[in-house]
């Protein structure tokens, strides 16, 4: 369809032709048009089918408003086509549709609209039970928006600003938010503006109407030129706000433009003031079909033709209930539509100048009518208006019937940010009663309509808002309050609940999104959900994507009008975040995980390795695509590999009171620790369960080095201050974790290879198993080293700054070549620790098993509680209970499918436990596995059986409980 | 919902900055003789009135300081902010 004539309120440029493709087919659009103007350019009426009836649905609003005219672009469900730009090549279909939008097989579902009565999931489907899932399998094929496809697109966001601060943040960027965002400017402070459409403006973009000889649109260009020159007004468009919660803060996300950082990036902006001025939309007329496709807003219809250039159809029928609408028509007919009639619900106060324009322009003009039922199936065809007071009904012929009750206003932001709100009785609409701190309401949602007044009241919520932030603008603020009192006040509004003579049966809808029609609030109220808050969650009016938009105050006005409630007593719903719906990749997925790379990275990904996510880090976990780690296992217990473990915890603390720290938070006596020696001990909580362990040593007098496991590094600082948090202790806490990397060298050529490079007295007298060295290594790097086994072999931990890590690597890589030096990853290690029975927390001890249970009490020492250990009251507790989860090992027998982790322990029918790891050991030539049963099984000797069920296919294997050390029991190899 | 919390070092900042560490329950009981009973009751029990309580608080993402906010789990506010 060719485009109008170019005109100043132009959004687009028909200049630049657009190619995209729409359900198989080609389409051509222009730059500057949304998916939406696009689409209903090309001459696509049928958007999608609804969601329970799988009635055709149109374009309804052009700012995500309802469900509608979510389509899905290049596989990606869900977009909204009126908020999503145009791009080249893009591939749209239509969503919720079982052949094409206009011909689509479960249309049928809408002629047995009576077995489909409110909350009838609930109602119909949920006995017997047993046929629940089948009935949840056919309703989830049947409704459902959109079809998510798992493998779409990864992104990764570049660089954004996602807090932002500030003195006052502005809501809404259409006359009153510009004028309040330059008003609180004047105070110097730092203004942001958030603003949900691409351009600044609001109401005033597409208007022509002359004000003081100015067109509006001419208007909102000077003010948006002005904001845009101010310094200390940030301005985000295309950024709609999700919400405004307490001590303002305002949270949205931004749409990127074509070629930008993301799609789309949630941001925070912490403002000491707030002002919302989200303005108003239509608030839907609920007549019979009042969906068709055809029927929408005036506004709508407006803007596809001033700002997209889109002739909306021929010839038109307004009912409205607000002056806007009489403009619309007025400017419609000035674009080329053909002005059939325009019924008003109001009988009286309209806009005389209007009325007079509407007049002079030959267009018939009904007071006192509405519309009570669309004609038409695919598009409205005819429209039967009738008198308020229901006296008589006329047809009219027609394409497009732009119908609303009035305005209502967008209170979302003031719903999130726990204004109260009351319904007033002379605009109609709901208003702030009272207001939060230091948060402030202009514009259109106070009432206005008078362009002066509306900005005369952004101006004054603007100063008033940066004198709450600290500006001292008492005299400003005066003249502002006189220029607000000078200028119009709020207009009367729209009372109309709902058209006159709709019937029980009556196919009209409250909500689009959820299918949820006049008939099913009736239904509501009478099963007894007759309160607004009650029948949203039993009709579910309004817990679709557009959220309050479509049913907004209508819900609440058609139960009041049902209950003959006063409106002045009208209680809404509340509004619930997000407002406007953000997509799930914005707010998390891969691109925002954030992982720490080691100083070795580099290296070891020269070298093979495969990293994986553990914790806080990003970690070489194969070396090989050999899962098993075969090659990685042996080479440690034959010759000699290295482990990069610069995520182990390493710490310092010194002071007078370090020891009582150390006494308090670690269950062993720490005041027998020694300079030179590595004292292991454990760390519980209050319920007795391993939380770390590690090693200590005395470095200095009241000075101390220790380690604490990966996953706990950043949570002993907290940990070691929250148990000392009364005791007023003097002592430091150090992390050096991220200053330190550590390399761990194994195996039992390791002091061969550490000999090569330092000149250090490696010998077994001169540094014994658990000893601590400060050794110099290759040209002069300082190491600290740490004789430990955690692999089960001989082995030296280093630490050393993070800058020399790489440096040292290379050392011993070269070093170690003679002896066949390979790395190892962390699955070689845990396979290696395993089988020599060292627990990691979390995979063999659990919340069910204190430091006892696992066989670590001999750490605890029991005698001492002057020291107020932390968990020693819980292991003492403990220590009598019989029937406990105990650690145990198992030699587990040879069978076709091996069981694996997580897999469960029974005796007979009975579950005793889990298998918390097991492997299939080369080193030790059968299975084994560490696991947690209950005591009556632990005893060594005993069988129990293994239950497996991969896939549905269940089998069972036997295994003997053995002592959980498999591998040299008795640490010769770590002492040699 | 979200509000502001005031660190004694480091001023007001953002509720995702902290770490609540509870209610103030004072000093860890004295362990000679403390029953089961006594000793999960301190560690485990918290109330929540909805009136001005005193408060642990962790500013894990800055300084790395506990310290003790008095506030009202009802409004989110702070009495005395700092003090
Ligand atoms: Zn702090």
């Amino acid at each position: 369809m060719a485009r109008l004539p170019a005109s100043p309120t132009q959004r687009i440029d028909p200049s630049r032709p657009i190619r995209f493709r729409y359900w198989g087919g080609e389409a051509e659009g222009v730059a500057g048009d949304t998916v939406a103007s696009a689409l209903y350019a090309a001459g696509v009426r049928v958007f999608s089918r609804s969601l329970k009836y799988h009635r055709p649905r149109g374009l309804y609003g052009l700012d995500g408003e309802s469900a509608n005219t979510f389509v899905a672009i290049d596989g990606v469900p869900n977009e909204a086509a009126e908020t999503t730009l145009l791009r080249p090549g893009m591939a749209i279909a239509a969503q919720n549709v079982r052949g094409s939008p206009e011909r689509d097989l479960y249309g049928i579902l809408d002629r047995f609209d009576g077995l489909m009565p409110a909350g009838f999931y609930y109602r119909l489907f949920h006995r017997p039970a047993r046929l629940w899932p089948f009935f949840q399998e056919r309703l989830r094929a049947m409704a459902g928006v959109g079809v998510l496809q798992p493998s779409g697109s990864r992104e990764r966001p570049g660089r954004f600003e996602r807090y932002l601060n500030a003195e006052v943040a502005v809501v809404g960027g259409g006359p009153a938010g510009m004028a309040a965002a330059l008003a609180a400017a004047e105070g110097g402070g730092r203004v942001c503006l958030f603003e949900r459409r691409l351009h600044l403006g609001g109401h005033l973009d597409w208007r022509t109407r002359l004000v003081d000889g100015q067109p509006l649109h001419r208007r909102a260009t000077e003010l948006a030129a002005r904001v845009a020159a101010c310094p200390n007004i940030r301005v985000f468009t295309h950024a709609p706000v999700t919400g405004v919660w307490g001590e303002n803060l305002v949270t949205g996300f931004l749409i990127c433009p074509e070629g930008g950082i993301a799609r789309e990036y949630h941001y925070e902006c912490r403002a000491r003031s707030v002002v919302v001025a989200s303005g108003c939309t239509e608030r839907p007329l609920v007549f019979e079909h009042n969906d068709r496709p055809g029927v929408m807003p005036a506004t709508t219809a407006w803007r596809l033709a001033a700002s997209y250039g889109v002739l909306p159809g021929r010839r038109a029928v307004f009912a409205g209930g607000d002056d806007s609408s009489l403009e619309a028509a007025i400017e419609l007919a000035g674009y080329g539509v053909e002005v059939a009639a325009v019924a008003d619900a109001r009988a009286e106060g309209h806009d005389p100048e209007l009325v007079a324009a509407i007049g002079e322009a030959g267009i018939r003009f009904l007071p006192g009518w509405t519309a009570g039922a669309a004609r038409g199936t695919n598009r409205v065809t005819g429209v039967e208006l009738r008198r308020i007071d229901g006296g008589r009904a006329e047809e009219l012929r027609c394409d497009l019937l732009l119908a609303n009750a009035g305005l209502q206003s967008l209170i979302g932001p003031l719903s999130t940010l726990k204004a109260q709100l009351g319904y007033c009785t002379r605009t109609g609409m709901f208003q702030p009663t009272r207001l939060p701190e230091r948060a402030f309401v202009a514009g259109s949602m106070l009432g206005l309509r008078d362009v002066a007044a509306i900005e005369a009241s952004g101006r004054l919520a603007g100063l008033e808002a940066a004198a709450a932030a600290g500006w001292d603008a008492e005299s400003q603020i005066r003249e502002a309050r006189d220029a607000v009192r000078n200028a119009p006040g709020p207009a009367a509004g729209c009372f109309l609940a709902c058209a006159p003579g709709i019937g029980r049966g009556a196919k009209a809808f409250v909500d689009f999104d959820e299918d949820g029609s006049y008939k099913n609030v009736v239904e509501s109220a009478q099963q007894g959900f007759d309160v607004p808050e009650l029948a949203k969650r039993f009709g579910g009016f309004g817990l679709g994507p557009g959220q309050y938009h479509v049913p907004g105050q209508n819900l609440a006005m058609i139960m009041a009008a049902l209950a003959g409630t006063p409106l002045d007593q009208l209680s809404g719903t509340t509004v619930r975040p997000p407002l406007v719906p953000p997509r799930l990749a914005t707010l998390a997925g891969p691109g925002l995980a954030v992982h720490k790379e080691t100083p070795l990275h580099d290296a070891q990904a020269a070298l093979g390795a495969i990293f994986r996510n553990a914790g806080a880090w990003h970690r070489a976990r194969y070396f090989s695509t050999d899962l098993s780690c075969r090659e990685e296992i042996r080479n440690v217990r034959a010759n000699v590999g290295v482990l990069d473990s610069s995520p182990l915890g390493k710490f310092r603390i010194y002071g007078p009171d370090a020891q009582k720290a150390l006494q308090r938070v670690y269950v062993s006596d720490m005041s027998k620790t020694k300079p030179g020696r590595c004292k292991y001990s454990a760390m519980c909580n209050d319920t007795g369960n391993l939380m770390d362990d590690g090693v200590v040593v005395e470095i200095g007098p009241g000075d101390y080095y220790f380690t604490t496991s990966s996953a706990r590094a950043g949570a002993t600082v907290e940990w070691f201050r929250y148990h000392t948090r009364h005791d007023g202790w003097e002592y430091q806490l150090v992390n050096l974790t991220d200053t330190l990397g550590s390399l761990n060298l194994a195996g039992p050529n390791a002091r061969k290879v550490l000999a090569k490079i330092t000149d250090a007295d490696l010998s077994n007298a001169a540094f014994p198993y658990m000893g601590y060295r400060e050794i110099v290594v290759g040209d002069g790097v300082p190491v600290r080293c740490l004789r430990l086994g955690f692999v089960g072999e001989l082995s030296y931990e280093l630490h050393a700054p993070s800058s020399y890590c790489g440096y040292l690597w290379d050392l011993i890589m070269a070093a170690g070549a003679e002896f066949g030096i390979r790395p190892f990853g962390l699955e070689a290690q845990s396979c290696l620790r395993a089988e020599k029975g060292h627990v990691i927390i979390g995979t063999e001890s659990e919340q069910r098993v204190t430091l006892t249970d696992i066989g670590m009490g001999f750490l605890w020492d029991s005698k001492d509680t002057a020291s107020k250990k932390v968990g020693a009251p819980a292991l003492r507790h403990a220590s009598g209970q019989t029937d406990r989860l105990k650690l145990v090992g198992l030699r587990i027998d040879q069978a076709e499918r091996r069981p694996e982790d997580g897999d469960i322990v029974i005796d007979g029918t009975e579950v005793v436990g889990y298998l918390c790891t097991t492997r299939m050991s080369e080193t030790l030539g059968w299975q084994y596995g560490l696991a947690l049963i209950t005591d009556r099984h632990a005893p060594e000797g005993g069988t129990v059986q293994i239950y497996s069920n991969p896939r549905g296919t269940p089998s069972v294997t036997h295994g003997t409980v053995v002592a959980p050390h498999f591998y040299d029991p008795e640490g010769a190899r770590l002492r040699a | 919902m979200t509000f502001m919390l005031t660190c004694p070092i480091c001023g007001r900042r953002e509720l995702h900055e902290f770490l609540c560490g509870g209610q103030e329950r004072g000093p860890r009981p004295p362990q000679e003789g403390l029953s089961a009973e006594a000793h999960f009751r301190y560690a485990q029990f918290r109330s929540i009135p909805p009136a001005p309580q005193p408060e642990w608080w962790y500013h894990g993402q800055g300084c790395g300081v506990w310290f003790k906010a008095t506030r009202n789990p009802a409004t989110n506010r702070e009495e005395r902010p700092g003090g």
